[in-house]
């Protein structure tokens, strides 16, 4: 019995109330017609209202998908007014035989109100529950719009506070020192991009807007001050046509995924590695992608968080058209791709 | 007196040439008879040098310069050499040993070189302790239970990398398991209840025999036939089913 419990959802103390409301109301107003007294009705109203309110309740928690629940629900009200008044006989202790045979006329009466009354209570609460619903999904809507907006804000945030990492400032303005005593022209070169790199990393510097070819820019700036950092160990390529140079492309993500290349691909191997960086327009997609033969991605390795907020970022700029997709590359290291749809704006 | 020899271990190849270069100014009679590009190899470096000093980068692939310092052991001095961190400078400065920042400050290096000198002679102190204690500060996440971070799927001929924030579920299929982000569907052979037990438990529930699901993908939970539950979700319309056993999980919500 416990199992079915739940066919009888909703049946609350307040709706036993409306109901009986209701059939008062609907007795007093239709009283006139008939000849019984006021007492007599309330007592058929009541049969058939509480009887088609079980039903009701029950058409509507029943677990169907081929009958839509409105008609179940109406169903319920005409065998509901059906029984009622059956009730209502049995419960006045007439023959319900005798009922139907010389009384057919008031038995219809009573059913045929215990129908019109039960349907438009049941068309007033199928509208309500209608709104209700209309109102949660806005509600839901609404709040996922927000969630997009916070998510967006806080992935924005989060690049905002990125740091320059000190450890690589200190390490490169290292070299550089070294350099001015023993290469000067050199030392002029990777000074120039270490100027080059921060100018588009500073938080304070970055661009709203930006295209492609100023992102591979920094990346080619960065991965030079790593060429002369790393020695023989790291190599590295940028094959991208010009023609998608102009491209809109969303800021500091191409970076991301070379600084991912460089610091857990081929900084913790100990052999030496390259990178290349490439970019393909298909269909109205600018794919952009950094592969690496480093180390590779270990299972258990962290290290998500600038992918993260490269995935949140594409999510709020560009829904479900954009995506960014990491793979294996064979024998060993990291395919790691951005594709963005062309022709909006970053 | 035969003179004090010294290795200079760093991934850096002009950052080694520059410590070797403003050594010879400020310590002219240390020779430095090695460099080393990681800290592999040491115990071989150490027989076939003896030298009485190592000055180790902390970050160097392969073996770094802790592990480095803890395969040297007592059989040589040794002079930590980082860029910036903030928390190695700290316990350096806790545990009173030799270190030295990059870029290199020449006055610094030479107080440095004075204080080995004074030092040299005497047996080099045993650094095991402020070893386990910079890997703690420098990896904190070493030592604690490691959760899988990443699922590798194949997806035609390539492998994808998958991070596990961005699975909404595993479902069992049969032979394979269904691994269900917001904009894909791949296979994987691992089982769920292999997964179960690489996951991070406090992420991802077991809600049926055949489901794990991220927590953070929720969208409902609401009660369904018989003792079970039903689960709806952010970003999938489909529903998954808690069945009884795991109902408790959500009692409280």
């Amino acid at each position: 019995m416990k199992s079915y419990a739940y066919l009888f959802e909703g049946l609350t103390v307040q709706r036993v109330l409306v109901v009986t409301a209701v059939c008062a109301a609907a007795t007093a107003s239709v009283v006139w017609l008939f000849l019984n007294t006021y007492r007599d009705l309330l007592v058929s109203a009541l049969c058939v209202g509480y009887a088609s309110m079980v039903l009701f309740t029950m058409a509507g928690n029943i677990r169907q998908g081929r009958v839509p629940r409105e008609v179940m629900q109406v169903g319920a009200i005409v065998i509901g007014s059906f029984v009622g008044t059956i009730v209502a006989g049995l419960v006045k202790g007439r023959d319900v035989r005798q009922m139907f045979a010389e009384r057919l006329f008031g038995v219809l009466i009573t059913m045929g109100l215990g129908i019109g009354f039960g349907c438009v209570v049941v068309a007033a609460y199928i509208l309500r529950e209608k709104h209700a619903r209309d109102q949660a999904l806005h509600h839901a809507a609404e709040s996922e719009r927000h969630q997009l907006a916070k998510n967006l804000l806080e992935a924005k945030l989060a690049l905002m506070q990125a740091q320059i990492e000190p450890h690589f400032l200190f390490n490169t303005l290292a070299n550089v020192q070294h350099l001015v005593e023993t290469n000067p022209p050199e030392a002029s070169r990777m000074l120039e991009s270490l100027i080059q790199y921060l100018r588009a990393a500073m938080p304070q510097m970055r661009e709203a807007y930006t295209n492609l070819g100023r992102e591979l820019d920094m990346s080619r700036a960065f991965l030079d001050i790593h060429r002369v950092r790393m020695g023989t160990r790291l190599a590295y390529a940028i094959d991208v046509p010009d023609a998608l140079k102009g491209r809109a492309f969303p800021p500091m993500m191409l970076i991301t995924l070379v600084e991912n290349a460089v610091k857990h691909g081929i900084d913790p191997s100990c052999e030496a590695g390259s990178i290349t960086i490439r970019a393909a327009e298909d269909e109205g997609k600018l794919r952009v992608w950094v592969e690496d033969t480093g180390e590779g991605i270990k299972p258990k390795q962290g290290g998500g968080v600038g992918l993260a907020n490269i995935r949140e970022r594409l999510k709020a700029l560009y829904g479900v058209s954009a995506k960014l997709v990491i793979e294996e590359r064979a024998p060993h290291g990291v395919v790691a791709s951005i594709e963005v749809p062309t022709g909006s704006a970053a | 007196m035969s003179a004090i020899t010294a290795v200079i271990a760093d991934d850096e190849p002009l950052l080694r040439a520059q410590l070797r270069s403003r050594l010879a100014r400020v310590w002219p009679e240390l020779e430095v008879v090695h460099e080393m590009e990681n800290g592999r190899d040491i115990g071989q470096v150490l027989d076939r040098h003896g030298p009485q000093l190592f000055f180790l980068d902390i970050h160097m692939p392969g073996v770094n310069g802790l592990e480095a310092a803890r395969a040297i052991g007592e059989r040589a001095h040794v002079v930590f050499v980082t860029a910036f961190d903030q928390y190695a400078v700290e316990a350096f400065e806790q545990g009173a040993i030799d270190y030295v920042l990059k870029p290199f400050n020449e006055e610094r290096l030479a107080l440095t070189c004075a204080r080995l000198k004074e030092r040299i002679g005497e047996r080099p102190p045993s650094l095991d302790e402020l070893v386990e204690r910079l890997a703690a500060r420098i990896a904190p996440q070493a030592g604690g239970v490691e959760h899988l971070r990443w699922i590798k799927a194949s997806v035609g001929s390539n492998v994808r990398l998958i991070p596990v924030e961005e699975v909404i579920f595993f479902q069992s299929d049969e032979k394979y398991t269904r691994v269900v982000t917001c904009e894909a569907e791949v296979l994987i052979r691992k089982p769920i209840r292999e997964l179960l037990e690489e996951l991070d438990p406090a992420r991802f529930w077991q809600v049926h025999r055949a489901t794990i699901v991220n927590v953070d993908c929720i969208a409902s939970v609401r009660r369904g036939l018989k003792d079970q539950a039903e689960i709806s979700l952010r970003d999938r319309a489909e529903t998954l089913v808690v069945s009884r056993a795991f109902t408790h999980r959500f009692k409280q919500m």
